[in-house]
Protein backbone atom coordinates (compact mmCIF):
# COMPACT_ATOMS: atom_id res chain seq x y z
CA UNK A 1 0.00 0.00 0.00
CA UNK A 2 1.35 3.37 -1.13
CA UNK A 3 1.80 6.44 1.13
CA UNK A 4 -0.91 8.24 -0.81
CA UNK A 5 -3.20 5.08 0.21
CA UNK A 6 -2.51 5.17 3.43
CA UNK A 7 -3.00 9.20 3.90
CA UNK A 8 -6.38 8.38 1.91
CA UNK A 9 -7.85 5.89 4.27
CA UNK A 10 -6.39 8.09 7.08
CA UNK A 11 -8.24 11.10 5.56
CA UNK A 12 -11.45 8.65 5.29
CA UNK A 13 -11.52 7.70 9.01
CA UNK A 14 -10.95 11.31 10.11
CA UNK A 15 -14.19 12.73 8.15
CA UNK A 16 -15.78 9.97 9.96
CA UNK A 17 -14.85 10.64 13.05
CA UNK A 18 -14.91 14.46 12.42
CA UNK A 19 -18.80 13.70 11.83
CA UNK A 20 -19.15 12.03 14.92
CA UNK A 21 -17.61 14.23 17.00
CA UNK A 22 -20.02 17.79 15.62
CA UNK A 23 -23.29 15.66 15.63
CA UNK A 24 -22.85 13.49 18.31
CA UNK A 25 -19.97 14.38 20.91
CA UNK A 26 -20.30 18.02 20.78
CA UNK A 27 -23.39 19.41 22.32
CA UNK A 28 -25.99 21.93 20.88
CA UNK A 29 -24.87 25.48 21.16
CA UNK A 30 -26.85 27.28 23.29
CA UNK A 31 -27.12 30.41 21.30
CA UNK A 32 -26.78 29.68 18.19
CA UNK A 33 -28.34 25.88 17.97
CA UNK A 34 -27.68 23.56 15.40
CA UNK A 35 -26.33 25.71 13.03
CA UNK A 36 -23.53 26.11 14.62
CA UNK A 37 -22.08 22.75 13.67
CA UNK A 38 -21.53 24.04 10.24
CA UNK A 39 -18.91 25.50 12.24
CA UNK A 40 -16.84 22.25 11.83
CA UNK A 41 -17.10 22.57 7.96
CA UNK A 42 -16.45 26.40 7.82
CA UNK A 43 -13.34 26.49 9.87
CA UNK A 44 -11.16 23.57 8.86
CA UNK A 45 -11.89 24.95 5.35
CA UNK A 46 -10.23 28.19 6.00
CA UNK A 47 -7.56 26.91 7.64
CA UNK A 48 -6.74 24.50 4.97
CA UNK A 49 -7.43 27.56 2.20
CA UNK A 50 -4.18 28.99 4.29
CA UNK A 51 -2.04 25.90 4.39
CA UNK A 52 -2.59 25.54 0.85
CA UNK A 53 -1.71 29.07 -0.34
CA UNK A 54 0.99 29.42 2.13
CA UNK A 55 2.47 26.35 -0.02
CA UNK A 56 1.39 28.04 -3.54
CA UNK A 57 3.98 30.97 -1.73
CA UNK A 58 6.57 28.20 -0.66
CA UNK A 59 6.36 26.85 -3.99
CA UNK A 60 6.61 30.02 -5.88
CA UNK A 61 9.24 31.15 -4.00
CA UNK A 62 11.79 27.80 -4.11
CA UNK A 63 10.94 27.59 -8.00
CA UNK A 64 11.79 31.49 -8.95
CA UNK A 65 14.92 30.39 -7.15
CA UNK A 66 15.90 27.11 -7.99
CA UNK A 67 13.51 26.30 -11.65
CA UNK A 68 12.93 23.11 -10.38
CA UNK A 69 10.07 21.49 -11.76
CA UNK A 70 8.93 19.53 -8.79
CA UNK A 71 8.61 23.14 -6.72
CA UNK A 72 5.88 24.08 -9.81
CA UNK A 73 4.13 20.94 -9.27
CA UNK A 74 3.62 21.59 -5.48
CA UNK A 75 2.41 25.23 -6.24
CA UNK A 76 -0.08 24.56 -8.85
CA UNK A 77 -1.42 21.78 -6.84
CA UNK A 78 -1.89 23.85 -4.07
CA UNK A 79 -3.22 26.57 -5.62
CA UNK A 80 -5.82 24.13 -7.04
CA UNK A 81 -6.62 22.77 -3.42
CA UNK A 82 -6.44 26.49 -2.23
CA UNK A 83 -9.65 27.78 -4.72
CA UNK A 84 -11.66 24.53 -3.45
CA UNK A 85 -10.97 25.23 -0.27
CA UNK A 86 -11.75 28.73 -0.02
CA UNK A 87 -14.66 28.36 -2.29
CA UNK A 88 -16.20 25.45 0.32
CA UNK A 89 -15.29 27.90 2.91
CA UNK A 90 -17.25 30.96 1.23
CA UNK A 91 -20.64 28.30 0.36
CA UNK A 92 -20.22 26.81 4.06
CA UNK A 93 -20.09 30.53 5.71
CA UNK A 94 -22.78 32.05 3.05
CA UNK A 95 -25.42 29.15 4.21
CA UNK A 96 -24.15 29.86 8.26
CA UNK A 97 -24.75 33.60 7.64
CA UNK A 98 -28.30 33.50 6.94
CA UNK A 99 -29.65 32.24 9.92
CA UNK A 100 -27.54 33.88 12.12
CA UNK A 101 -26.93 37.25 10.43
CA UNK A 102 -30.04 37.40 8.44
CA UNK A 103 -28.69 37.06 5.06
CA UNK A 104 -26.25 34.71 2.58
CA UNK A 105 -24.03 37.84 2.11
CA UNK A 106 -22.64 41.38 2.85
CA UNK A 107 -19.91 43.36 2.03
CA UNK A 108 -18.12 42.76 5.31
CA UNK A 109 -14.31 43.53 5.30
CA UNK A 110 -13.58 39.38 5.98
CA UNK A 111 -15.83 38.16 3.29
CA UNK A 112 -14.59 40.86 1.04
CA UNK A 113 -11.20 39.77 1.68
CA UNK A 114 -12.41 36.14 1.36
CA UNK A 115 -13.79 36.49 -2.27
CA UNK A 116 -10.44 38.91 -3.23
CA UNK A 117 -8.61 35.83 -2.42
CA UNK A 118 -10.67 33.35 -3.81
CA UNK A 119 -10.74 35.51 -7.66
CA UNK A 120 -6.92 35.88 -7.56
CA UNK A 121 -5.99 32.13 -7.28
CA UNK A 122 -8.85 31.64 -10.14
CA UNK A 123 -6.92 33.80 -11.51
CA UNK A 124 -4.38 32.27 -10.83
CA UNK A 125 -5.29 28.80 -11.85
CA UNK A 126 -6.23 30.65 -15.36
CA UNK A 127 -2.73 32.05 -16.05
CA UNK A 128 -1.38 28.68 -15.16
CA UNK A 129 -3.59 27.13 -17.63
CA UNK A 130 -3.19 29.52 -20.81
CA UNK A 131 0.56 29.46 -20.52
CA UNK A 132 1.63 25.94 -22.75
CA UNK A 133 5.77 26.04 -22.45
CA UNK A 134 6.46 25.00 -18.74
CA UNK A 135 9.41 27.53 -17.79
CA UNK A 136 7.45 30.45 -18.83
CA UNK A 137 4.17 29.08 -16.78
CA UNK A 138 6.28 28.37 -13.43
CA UNK A 139 7.89 32.47 -13.36
CA UNK A 140 4.47 33.55 -14.52
CA UNK A 141 2.70 31.64 -11.88
CA UNK A 142 5.01 32.13 -8.90
CA UNK A 143 5.28 35.87 -9.55
CA UNK A 144 0.72 35.71 -9.04
CA UNK A 145 1.48 32.93 -6.43
CA UNK A 146 3.97 35.32 -4.71
CA UNK A 147 1.80 38.47 -5.21
CA UNK A 148 -1.42 36.65 -3.98
CA UNK A 149 -0.11 34.96 -0.90
CA UNK A 150 -0.59 38.92 0.57
CA UNK A 151 -4.27 38.56 1.03
CA UNK A 152 -3.81 35.79 3.40
CA UNK A 153 -2.77 38.31 6.15
CA UNK A 154 -5.30 40.48 5.03
CA UNK A 155 -7.91 38.21 5.26
CA UNK A 156 -7.14 36.65 8.74
CA UNK A 157 -6.55 40.03 9.98
CA UNK A 158 -9.39 41.72 8.59
CA UNK A 159 -11.55 41.44 11.47
CA UNK A 160 -9.20 43.30 13.53
CA UNK A 161 -8.37 46.02 11.16
CA UNK A 162 -12.12 46.78 10.41
CA UNK A 163 -15.19 46.93 11.85
CA UNK A 164 -16.82 43.80 10.67
CA UNK A 165 -19.92 41.92 11.00
CA UNK A 166 -18.24 38.41 10.86
CA UNK A 167 -16.85 37.65 14.68
CA UNK A 168 -12.78 38.34 15.01
CA UNK A 169 -10.95 34.69 15.41
CA UNK A 170 -11.80 32.55 18.12
CA UNK A 171 -8.69 30.18 17.14
CA UNK A 172 -5.08 31.74 16.10
CA UNK A 173 -5.84 34.74 17.57
CA UNK A 174 -3.68 36.13 20.82
CA UNK A 175 -5.83 35.68 23.51
CA UNK A 176 -6.97 32.01 24.51
CA UNK A 177 -9.63 30.36 22.74
CA UNK A 178 -13.20 30.63 24.36
CA UNK A 179 -14.76 27.71 23.05
CA UNK A 180 -16.03 24.91 24.91
CA UNK A 181 -13.72 21.90 25.65
CA UNK A 182 -16.35 19.60 23.68
CA UNK A 183 -16.95 21.94 20.72
CA UNK A 184 -13.07 22.47 20.26
CA UNK A 185 -12.51 18.69 20.31
CA UNK A 186 -15.19 18.54 17.65
CA UNK A 187 -13.37 21.38 15.91
CA UNK A 188 -9.91 19.80 16.14
CA UNK A 189 -10.64 16.10 14.56
CA UNK A 190 -12.35 18.11 11.73
CA UNK A 191 -9.25 20.05 11.33
CA UNK A 192 -6.82 17.14 11.38
CA UNK A 193 -9.82 15.24 8.49
CA UNK A 194 -9.21 18.32 6.74
CA UNK A 195 -5.27 18.67 6.87
CA UNK A 196 -5.15 15.12 5.84
CA UNK A 197 -7.15 15.06 3.34
CA UNK A 198 -5.81 18.00 1.54
CA UNK A 199 -2.69 16.27 2.11
CA UNK A 200 -3.93 12.93 0.38
CA UNK A 201 -5.09 15.19 -2.71
CA UNK A 202 -1.94 17.29 -3.06
CA UNK A 203 -0.21 14.04 -3.13
CA UNK A 204 -2.47 12.80 -5.55
CA UNK A 205 -2.57 16.15 -8.19
CA UNK A 206 1.29 15.88 -7.68
CA UNK A 207 1.90 12.79 -8.71
CA UNK A 208 -0.67 13.47 -11.73
CA UNK A 209 1.09 16.25 -12.97
CA UNK A 210 4.55 14.74 -12.58
CA UNK A 211 3.38 11.90 -15.09
CA UNK A 212 1.36 14.26 -17.62
CA UNK A 213 4.91 16.22 -17.62
CA UNK A 214 6.67 12.92 -18.60
CA UNK A 215 4.21 12.54 -21.68
CA UNK B 1 -33.36 29.57 18.13
CA UNK B 2 -34.61 26.98 16.00
CA UNK B 3 -33.16 23.79 14.69
CA UNK B 4 -32.19 25.03 11.51
CA UNK B 5 -31.42 21.58 10.11
CA UNK B 6 -31.68 22.50 7.02
CA UNK B 7 -29.03 25.06 6.90
CA UNK B 8 -26.53 22.25 8.39
CA UNK B 9 -27.89 19.58 5.86
CA UNK B 10 -26.94 22.19 2.80
CA UNK B 11 -23.69 22.71 3.61
CA UNK B 12 -22.59 19.43 4.80
CA UNK B 13 -24.48 18.23 1.32
CA UNK B 14 -22.36 20.56 -0.73
CA UNK B 15 -19.35 19.78 1.20
CA UNK B 16 -19.71 16.51 0.94
CA UNK B 17 -20.36 17.11 -3.41
CA UNK B 18 -17.25 18.68 -3.64
CA UNK B 19 -14.82 17.23 -1.66
CA UNK B 20 -16.17 13.55 -3.61
CA UNK B 21 -16.76 15.72 -6.79
CA UNK B 22 -12.81 16.61 -6.54
CA UNK B 23 -11.79 12.86 -5.64
CA UNK B 24 -13.46 11.70 -9.18
CA UNK B 25 -12.30 14.23 -11.21
CA UNK B 26 -8.43 13.20 -9.68
CA UNK B 27 -9.50 9.79 -9.63
CA UNK B 28 -10.86 10.16 -13.87
CA UNK B 29 -7.45 12.20 -14.93
CA UNK B 30 -5.47 9.55 -13.16
CA UNK B 31 -7.15 7.13 -14.82
CA UNK B 32 -6.04 8.87 -18.15
CA UNK B 33 -3.06 9.25 -17.60
CA UNK B 34 -2.10 5.60 -17.01
CA UNK B 35 -4.04 4.70 -20.46
CA UNK B 36 -2.20 7.57 -22.37
CA UNK B 37 1.07 5.73 -23.00
CA UNK B 38 -1.10 2.32 -23.88
CA UNK B 39 -2.69 3.88 -26.42
CA UNK B 40 0.70 5.24 -28.10
CA UNK B 41 1.73 1.81 -28.24
CA UNK B 42 -1.33 0.56 -29.67
CA UNK B 43 -0.89 2.93 -32.61
CA UNK B 44 2.60 2.46 -33.18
Amino acid sequence: MTITRILGWLAAIGLIAGLAAGFGYAPREAIQGNVQRIMYLHVPSVLTSYLAFGLVLIGSIAYLATRRAGWDRLAGAAGELGVLFTGLTIVTGSIWGKPTWGTWWTWDARLTSTAVLFCVYVGYLLLRSLIEDPDARGRYAAVVGVLGAVNIPIVHFSVKWWRALHQPSTILGPEPSPIDPAIGLALFVNWIAFTLLFVYFLSRRMEIARREEQM
Amino acid sequence: MPANWGYVIAAYGIAAVALFGYWRHLARRARAVAARPAAKGRRA
